[in-house]
This record gives structure tokens, C-alpha cells and sequence, in this order.
């Protein structure tokens, strides 16, 4: 059979059809709603509320560790994988790095760098089990999960806090360079990586076709285990760099560090239009889904009526899951349509294929 | 790219046109906004706030979380509040927020648990450590008519809060009741069950002990079971600091004869009232009173306004509070 509107569609119908298209106006109404609804002047007169500058500032700093967290985690479902460790890693790396600077008094760029590799290292034992071993890897980071957070109670005992970091560190999480939050150009060069490695080098192609056939990946010769194991490193380092991001931007480092961010993280994935089957989706998808998320959470808290019933968390949680399901479902809704009601009248004497 | 940048425009111009609210806002951040605790220090603030005229958001984190308290913090920050007044999780993360709010011209103040001095312009302290230990001291010489032995339950001996206490209980015995001696101090790791092995242990090897006192929240319901399974109810008295909710069944059954802590009503309401007096104008750095409507007149230590005496949770009154 063939569909006479592909590659033959005329290039607006591509690009508004795209399911990116639908987060970019949902991104925009959900903007436009906060503006008119959360924004007021006190009664100092100062413009207050969701249409400051300051506000996008915080959303941007407030998003940072959980998008570089949905970043990390592109790859690995594009590979038809799940990395649910990436939180208790950052919350390990956070641990390690205030180790490192306050008790063994390392200088705090070194202990940087070292956690850095303590977060390859975490993301590489979920490597092993899972490129090596070939375990599944929903219970293999299910394992690491507990693993991770549980090192990082163990490690400070549960209630040591280290605080009193360098200003110069707190810089990355706490000032402005050239006019944006400092994490915001570390994520942006990490997204700018993950991009190219997703759409613009063979590593992506093979991340895609490991997520629809591992098996058929295999027979074709190509490196299966290696690159789906450098999708589980390189989250796990990505966790590393956004626990220092965390940990300069509050000023301490503490075991309960961005308990639950994996679940925001795996949303802003999907919802960024990525097939949780694998084989499916885009950077750019990820950070719209980001986007809309932080946004929702950050916009809410400037409403009134949530302000009135002191109920933004809550009230988040609560929308950013109605907005997935409704995004799932328009997404689902034009495969289901055309599978439902062919458009063109199938032939009459139609050919019965033979099985090969 | 016309049109969204009209539509951009056009609602501006209807936010623009929004009404200014003219009230006092303030900002109240528990440590955490389900704890009992908590919610009843909310009901005295909003008592106060009701008094004031002035408008009163209460929000925190579902479960102690120091990053989600930050983000409030910045959220309230371009919410242009007038004054936020917190109990901080932890001290450092939340005063880089603080400092931030200070610098936008909100006024700060902390209450409950301290935030780092120059992130705020006061704490409303609950409690002195000579208001805590003279309290207690006073009221196990009230229950042991001023004499005979007494057993000290502490969370652990390193703790810095219960050394400050301890410091001062035992010298306000042996100077004000020369007759009551103080026979141990043991730890209780500031569990429930090891509290009850050491009351335990306290009653056989002091026979003669006439009341235990436990400096821990959890070491009066601890010690409370050990002296009911021991059936000596009546005979060893229990006492010490603690919530009215864990203890209101052995107040109720006559093992434990009072716990102490502060009435936590009064604390909200006396911190909504800071709150608001500091934006008038009317609450100054470096001033020694000031009056806290219903509660009256207030010290002002420094930069601390003290909430004044602990408060005695008894049979007759501890039905009043839910926390």
C-alpha cells in the first residue's frame, strides 16, 4: 500500500504536523496564560510575579540539574533502555564532592573533576551489568537506585551536611556570566553534545537501531555493547556535573540531594515525544519537554489561586501528569485515526503477499 | 512573528491594569507544611495576620527538603512579598536565598529554627536555654515535693542542644533544691526503645528513684511505657520535653505528669506579628521590647525576640493543642 501523502507533503505541513510543533504552542499558551494570570504590581509598586525577568532566570536555574538529567537520559531510552539511577547518582556525587573539598581538603576544581569521574564510574557498574551482562535495564538501575542513595547515606551517616563552599564554586550555581545563570551555558553546551551525538554522528544512528533491534544491531556487525554502554556512562557523568551544578546552587551537599528528579526527568523525555520502546525521538523534543515542564511548575506558583491556597507543589505534580497523558494521547491520536479509518479505499484485487 | 509579538502586547497591557493589593504580605515557610507542629503555629499566625489586616501565605515543603524551601523562597522573592519569615532546614543553603530577598528590599525573619545572622533581622526564639532548663528543673522539684533521686534521659551526651540544658539543669537543682540529687545521665540515641531499656535499667539499679526525666521528645513516651510495664505508675514520676500528641495517652493514664514545650500557637502568632511590625517600621534593629498585641509586651534580646517561658502540657490543658 501506498500512502500518497508522505514525502510528497508540502514543507508547512511538515513542520506543523511535527509533534514538536504541538510542544512549541503549548510551551507558548502556557507562557502567555502565566504572563496575563501571574503577573501584578504590589502595593510598592514594583511589577511583580511571572512576567519579571528575575522569574526566568529561576526557571532556567531551577530546571537546570533536571534537564541535564533528561539530557543524560535521551540516549539511554533511545536505546530502548531506562536509567532510573541518575538522581541517586547526583545525590552519591554530591556526597563525594563535598568529601572530597571538605574532609580530604582537596582543592574544590579537583574534587570537581573527581566526581566527575566518580559519576562514569556509578554510571558504568549500571554499564556493566547492563551492555556486559545483558540484564535488564529497568531492575539493574533499580538496583543502582537504592545503591546509589544508599552510599550516599552512608557516607555522610545520614545527617552530615557540608556547607561553607568556595564562592567561586557557588558562582556556577548562584551568579550570572554574560547575562544568563552560569548553568544555563553548562547546559547548553551539554545539550549542544548530546544533540550532536544524537543527530549528527553514526553513534546516534546505532543508539536508535539498538532501541528497535538489538538482536538485528548485532547481526549487522555494529558495536552494540559498547555504545549502549557509553549511553549509561555518559549519564552517569552528566548526573555527576548536574550534582555540582545542585550542590553550588543551594550551597550544601547533603544525601537527600534531588530525591525523585529521575521521575521529572524521564517525564520531560517522554513528553519531549520520545518512544519509551526506543528507536524514537529528539534533543530537541527533550528540551521542549523540559521547557514546558518548568515552566508549568515555576508559573503555577505565581498564580493567585494557587498562591491563596498555598498549593504549588501539589498543584504541579498534578498537571505535569494530566499534561503527559494529554500529550501521549495527541500524539497517539494521529496513528490511531489513520489506523482506524484508512484514507484512500484499499484496491480491489489486491495482490496477497507471499511470506518470504 | 507578528502576531504573537501583538499578543504579547496585548496581555501586558491587561496585567498592567490588574488592581495593587494594598496589604501587608506576609511569608511564612515551615520546615515542613504536614507537621503538626507546624500547622499549629500557623493557626496562631493567622490569628495575628487577622488582627494586623494583613495577608498571610503559608508554604513549604511537603517533607523537609532544604532545596524545595530555596525555590519558595525565590518563588516569594518575584511575588514581591514584604516579608518572609522561615524555619530554615538548613541554615546555609536558605540564608544564599535569604540574602538575595534582603537585597530586593523584602524584610527577613526566622523563626523556629535559626537562620545565619546577617540573612535575616530576627529570629523569634521559642525558648532559652536557662527557660528550658529552669522550667524543668522547677517543675521535677514541684513532683518530687524537693527531694529524693532523679534520672536524666538525654538524646545523646554530644548533642549541643542537650548539654546546653543539662549545663543548666543540675546547677539550678543543687542551687534552689539542695535535697534532690541527680543519680544518672544516660543516653537514648533519641529512640523511643532505647529510652524504655534505660528507664528500665534506671529503676532497677536506683530502687529508691522518684522521677525521670527525659530531655528528648522521644524519651518521655519511652520512658513512660517502662515505668507503666514496671507498674510503677505514680510511684517514679515521668516528665520532660515533648509533643502533647505522643504523650496524651500516658498523661491520660497518670504515668507521665507533664510534658513542657512552648505553646506553639503563640509562637506563629508572635512571629506574623514581627513580621508585619518590622515592615511598618514599627519593629527597629537594636530595639529592646516591643508589644505583640494579645501576648503584650515582648523582649527583645539583641536580635532575638524571645517568646518568653516555656509552656507545662498537663492532664487539664493538654486536650487544647493537636500537635
Amino acid at each position: 500500500m501506498k500512502r500518497p501523502t508522505t514525502g510528497a507533503a508540502p514543507g508547512w505541513r511538515r513542520i506543523v504536523f511535527r509533534y514538536e510543533t504541538l510542544l512549541v504552542v503549548l510551551l507558548v499558551i502556557e507562557w502567555l496564560v502565566f504572563y496575563r494570570f501571574g503577573t501584578s504590581t504590589n502595593r510598592r509598586g514594583i511589577v511583580v510575579g511571572f512576567g519579571t525577568m528575575e522569574r526566568q532566570f529561576d526557571i532556567l536555574r531551577h530546571s537546570c540539574e533536571i534537564g541535564l538529567l533528561a539530557l543524560a537520559l535521551t540516549p539511554v531510552i533511545l536505546t530502548a533502555g531506562i536509567d532510573l539511577s541518575v538522581a541517586s547518582v547526583l545525590g552519591f556525587c554530591a556526597v563525594v564532592f563535598g568529601r572530597l573539598w571538605h574532609d580530604a581538603g582537596l582543592p574544590v576544581w579537583c574534587a570537581a573533576g573527581a566526581t566527575l569521574l566518580a559519576g562514569a564510574a556509578a554510571g558504568g557498574v549500571n554499564a556493566l551489568f547492563i551492555a556486559r551482562f545483558r540484564l535488564p535495564p529497568l531492575i539493574v538501575t533499580l538496583g543502582t537506585y537504592s545503591l546509589f542513595r544508599g552510599l550516599a547515606e552512608a557516607l555522610t551517616r545520614g545527617a552530615v551536611t557540608y556547607t561553607d563552599f568556595p564562592v567561586g564554586f557557588l558562582f556556577l550555581g548562584q551568579e550570572r556570566w554574560l547575562g544568563l545563570p552560569t548553568q544555563a551555558w553548562v547546559f547548553l553546551v551539554v545539550a549542544l553534545f548530546i544533540w550532536t551525538l544524537v543527530h549528527r554522528r553514526m553513534t546516534g544512528r546505532v543508539f536508535r537501531v539498538i532501541g528497535f533491534s538489538p538482536e538485528g544491531a548485532r547481526y549487522a556487525g555494529l558495536a552494540v555493547g559498547r555504545t549502549t554502554a557509553l549511553a549509561y556512562v555518559m549519564a552517569g557523568a552528566i548526573a555527576a556535573l548536574a550534582a555540582l551544578i545542585y550542590t553550588a546552587r543551594l550551597g550544601q551537599a547533603k544525601a537527600d540531594a534531588a530525591v525523585g528528579y529521575e521521575l521529572f526527568a524521564i517525564t520531560a523525555v517522554v513528553l519531549g515525544g520520545t518512544s519509551i520502546f526506543g528507536g524514537r525521538g529528539t534533543v530537541p523534543g527533550t528540551l521542549l519537554g523540559i521547557a514546558v515542564i518548568a515552566v508549568l511548575k515555576n508559573g503555577l506558583a505565581a498564580l493567585p489561586a494557587v498562591i491563596r491556597l498555598n498549593a504549588a507543589e501539589e498543584s504541579a505534580g498534578l498537571l505535569t501528569g494530566m499534561l503527559l497523558l494529554v500529550a501521549l494521547a495527541l500524539g497517539a491520536a494521529p496513528k490511531l485515526l489513520s489506523a482506524r479509518r484508512p484514507r484512500t479505499p484499499l484496491p480491489e484485487n489486491l495482490p496477497i503477499p507471499k511470506s518470504p | 512573528m507578528k502576531i504573537p509579538l501583538l499578543c504579547l502586547l496585548f496581555v501586558s497591557a491587561l496585567a498592567a491594569a490588574g488592581a495593587a493589593e494594598q496589604k501587608v504580605v506576609v511569608a511564612m515557610m515551615p520546615k515542613a507544611k504536614g507537621n503538626a507542629y507546624f500547622i499549629s503555629c500557623k493557626a496562631g499566625a493567622d490569628i495575628a495576620a487577622k488582627e494586623l489586616g494583613a495577608e498571610l501565605l503559608f508554604d513549604g515543603p511537603v517533607d523537609t527538603n532544604a532545596a524545595k524551601q530555596n525555590e519558595i523562597v525565590e518563588n516569594w522573592i518575584t511575588l514581591g512579598v514584604d516579608v518572609i519569615a522561615v524555619a530554615a532546614e538548613n541554615k546555609e543553603s536558605l540564608s544564599t536565598a535569604l540574602r538575595k530577598a534582603q537585597r530586593q528590599g523584602i524584610k527577613v525573619i526566622a523563626f523556629d529554627s535559626d537562620a545565619a545572622p546577617d540573612a535575616r533581622s530576627f529570629f523569634v526564639n521559642q525558648a532559652t536555654p536557662e527557660g528550658i532548663a529552669n522550667t524543668l528543673a522547677d517543675e521535677a522539684a514541684r513532683l518530687t515535693g524537693g527531694e529524693g533521686e532523679i534520672a536524666i534521659i538525654t538524646a545523646t551526651l554530644t548533642a549541643s542542644n542537650q548539654r546546653e540544658w543539662l549545663k543548666r539543669i543540675e546547677p539550678r537543682l543543687a542551687e534552689k533544691y539542695p535535697r534532690m540529687k541527680v543519680v544518672a545521665v544516660r543516653p537514648s540515641d533519641d529512640l523511643k526503645d532505647r529510652a524504655q531499656s534505660e528507664a528500665t535499667a534506671l529503676m532497677s539499679a536506683y530502687p529508691d528513684l522518684k522521677l525521670i526525666m527525659a530531655i528528648c521528645t522521644p524519651g518521655v513516651p519511652g520512658a513512660a511505657e517502662a515505668v507503666k510495664q514496671a507498674g510503677k505508675a505514680g510511684k517514679v514520676k515521668v516528665m520532660g520535653l515533648g509533643l502533647p500528641n505522643e504523650n496524651r495517652r500516658y498523661v491520660k493514664e497518670g504515668v507521665t505528669d507533664c510534658v513542657i514545650l512552648w505553646n506553639t500557637g503563640d509562637l506563629g502568632y508572635l512571629t506574623a506579628y514581627t513580621a508585619v511590625k518590622l515592615v511598618t517600621g514599627e519593629l527597629k534593629p537594636g530595639a529592646t521590647s516591643f508589644k505583640a498585641g494579645s501576648l503584650g509586651e515582648k523582649r527583645v534580646v539583641g536580635d532575638n525576640v524571645l517568646l518568653g517561658e516555656p509552656f507545662i502540657f498537663t492532664r487539664d490543658n493538654s486536650d487544647r493543642f493537636n500537635f
